[in-house]
């Protein structure tokens, strides 16, 4: 959990705002570092966490939460948190025989032109679920952190079945349960001249935006590569149904060991 | 008047209003007065909301005139997934429309909104959505239609096919002013006259709308012409001025690389004696009589 980052968003995890659609996207950089901030955020928070992690295993998750001081086997343990781990679970369903269980999660993998439903209702259902803790404890607003969408694209799933899927999962988590949603997705060089982005990540990009309540953008430097200053991240504060007042804001950013830091523009303590 | 404001209080029957937004600036807030104004007009509303839910579309809108909007759940559940929606995405055909409009009150013409089509776009496939929207303009239940379009989402085609069936396309973008937005008017009337406009506006709590004309050129002054340019040759240490003798003999000078007459003649005269050119030709050789530079108008 980054503390520069939640002054900057103006949330702590004893009060944030409910019923957020946050959305991390990047173009040629890394963007996963905020993913796991909100990790550690929402589970310091006490809220029920329903994690996709398509992309790394368990272990990796596991071990960066330590640095940032949560216990992901703990939590899961407690109940508290619910992790698809898409890696290690995709190859028992590119294996199996059984091809009826159409409402499986990773349904996708067998027949991707079929959309999302399958993962809404694994999410669907972890959310429901009543989440009774060791000690009865009841978790607070369930937060919804998919790592990352994008990848379902190189899958052959449609733009507009992810669309589908987090429209669903906006309805669920954000509109009824007035829980929160991060999602991150991961985009491409912008082509002037490529059609084929229609089918692209960057659409993909623009159709969350379109959705989304935050949107925090990472990029590398514009001037180039630099040992002290890693990247900028644009926040962009929209208000659904609002016309004007988007604000946006470009921090700079340097990732460590144990978190990153953010500052204004032109303030990094290598320049200070 | 303005033109938003005039195609915001007029809503010409058989009209399609198209408000097309990108991520830089949403048309929801617009489409929300547009929905307001038609229900203080007192016509009967009927939204089909697919994106957005009932508590965003209604919010703010003026209570008095409440009953005559009905909100038909297509959100939370548009695809039917939960079985939660009294309207899903698939039903959107002119037959599914009408029947819906019928059964909730007595057949008057009415406006349809649609949140949004780009929803329906994903899910229809364009030549039939646009027979779809032909059948409901042409069909007599619905007066007007008004669709929200996010036009970053689709190809150009696409994007172009639905503004060609509309009779009003609004594009809102955002202006360099924060608190208003820029909306970008293109209206077509049923006699073929075409008005365009870019007005400012800016949408109130109260869904009502404000329009303010855009000025024609902000900030770009018109350059005004120096009456009277400089002379370079004044105010200076040294003397750039010609006088009279000086101006004759420098006329007369002639230039290096051109050819006049008499250099060429010059040039050109043959020197008698040694020296001579004893040329030959061949049997395959084309000879020439003519000099090939007399052509030259050197």
């Amino acid at each position: 959990m980054f503390p520069e980052l939640n002054s900057i968003l103006n949330s702590t995890p004893d009060s944030f705002k409910s019923s957020d659609f946050i959305l991390v996207s990047d173009r040629r950089a890394n963007a996963s570092f905020l993913i796991q901030h909100y990790l550690a955020f929402y589970l310091r928070a006490g809220c029920k966490v329903c994690f996709l992690g398509l992309v790394q295993s368990f272990s990796h998750y596991s071990a960066v939460g330590q640095r940032l001081g949560v216990s992901l086997a703990q939590a899961r343990e407690k109940g508290q948190l619910v992790f698809l781990e898409g890696l290690k679970d995709s190859i028992g369903v590119l294996l199996q025989e059984d091809t009826s269980h159409e409402t499986q999660p990773l349904s996708y993998l067998r027949s991707p032109g079929a959309g999302l439903e399958g993962l809404f209702r694994f999410v669907e259902r972890s959310m429901r679920q009543s989440g009774d803790g060791d000690a009865g404890e009841s978790w607070g607003p369930p937060v919804l952190l998919i790592d990352d969408l994008s990848v379902l694209l190189s899958l052959g799933v449609s733009v507009g079945a992810i669309l589908d899927f987090t429209l669903y999962c906006q309805a669920t988590m954000c509109s009824e349960l007035q829980g929160n949603m991060v999602i991150l997705v991961r985009c491409e060089e912008e082509d002037a001249d490529d059609d084929d982005d229609e089918e692209g990540s960057n659409l993909l990009q623009r159709g969350l935006v379109h959705q989304c309540n935050l949107a925090l953008h990472v990029e590398g430097l514009p001037t180039g590569y630099c040992r002290d200053i890693h990247g900028q991240m644009e926040v962009w504060w929209r208000q659904r149904g609002e016309t004007i007042y988007n604000q946006r804001k470009i921090f700079h950013f340097k990732v460590h060991d144990k978190g990153a830091s953010f500052f204004a523009r032109g303030t990094s303590s290598a320049v200070l | 008047m303005l033109l938003l404001s005039c195609v915001l209080q007029g809503a010409e029957a058989g009209g399609f209003i198209l408000i097309q937004d990108t991520v830089k600036c949403t048309g929801r807030g617009l489409l929300k007065c547009f929905i307001n104004a038609a229900l203080k007009r007192g016509e009967d509303v009927h939204v089909l909301g697919f994106e957005s839910p009932e508590t965003e579309v209604c919010a703010g809108l003026d209570r008095s005139c409440v009953q005559k909007l009905h909100f038909h759940k297509g959100f939370p559940d548009p695809l039917g997934w939960t079985r939660r929606s009294s309207f899903t995405v698939e039903r959107f055909a002119s037959q599914h429309i009408t029947q819906l409009i019928k059964d909730t009150q007595q057949a008057k013409a009415s406006v349809l909104v649609v949140d949004s089509l780009s929803l329906v776009l994903r899910h229809h496939d364009p030549l039939v959505f646009c027979q779809t929207l032909q059948e409901l303009r042409k069909g007599g239940v619905i007066k007007t239609i008004i669709g929200l379009l996010h036009s970053d989402l689709h190809q150009q085609g696409i994007v172009g096919i639905v503004c060609y069936l509309a009779s009003t396309v609004i594009s809102v973008a955002p202006a360099n002013n924060e608190r208003h937005s820029v909306a970008k008017t293109t209206r077509r009337t049923k006699s073929g006259k075409v008005m365009q406009e870019e007005e400012y506006f800016s949408v109130c709590k109260d869904a009502t709308l404000s329009v303010q004309a855009k000025p024609r050129q902000p900030g770009h002054v018109q350059k005004e012409r120096d009456v009277s340019e400089a002379d370079p040759t004044s105010n200076l240490t040294f003397n750039l001025r010609l006088s009279e003798e000086e101006r004759k003999a420098k006329e007369k000078v002639a230039l290096p690389f051109v050819f006049s007459q008499e250099k060429k003649s010059a040039l050109l005269k043959p020197t008698p004696g040694s020296g001579r050119i004893v040329y030959e030709p061949d049997d395959n050789d084309d000879f020439d009589e003519e000099d090939p530079d007399d052509d030259l108008d050197v």
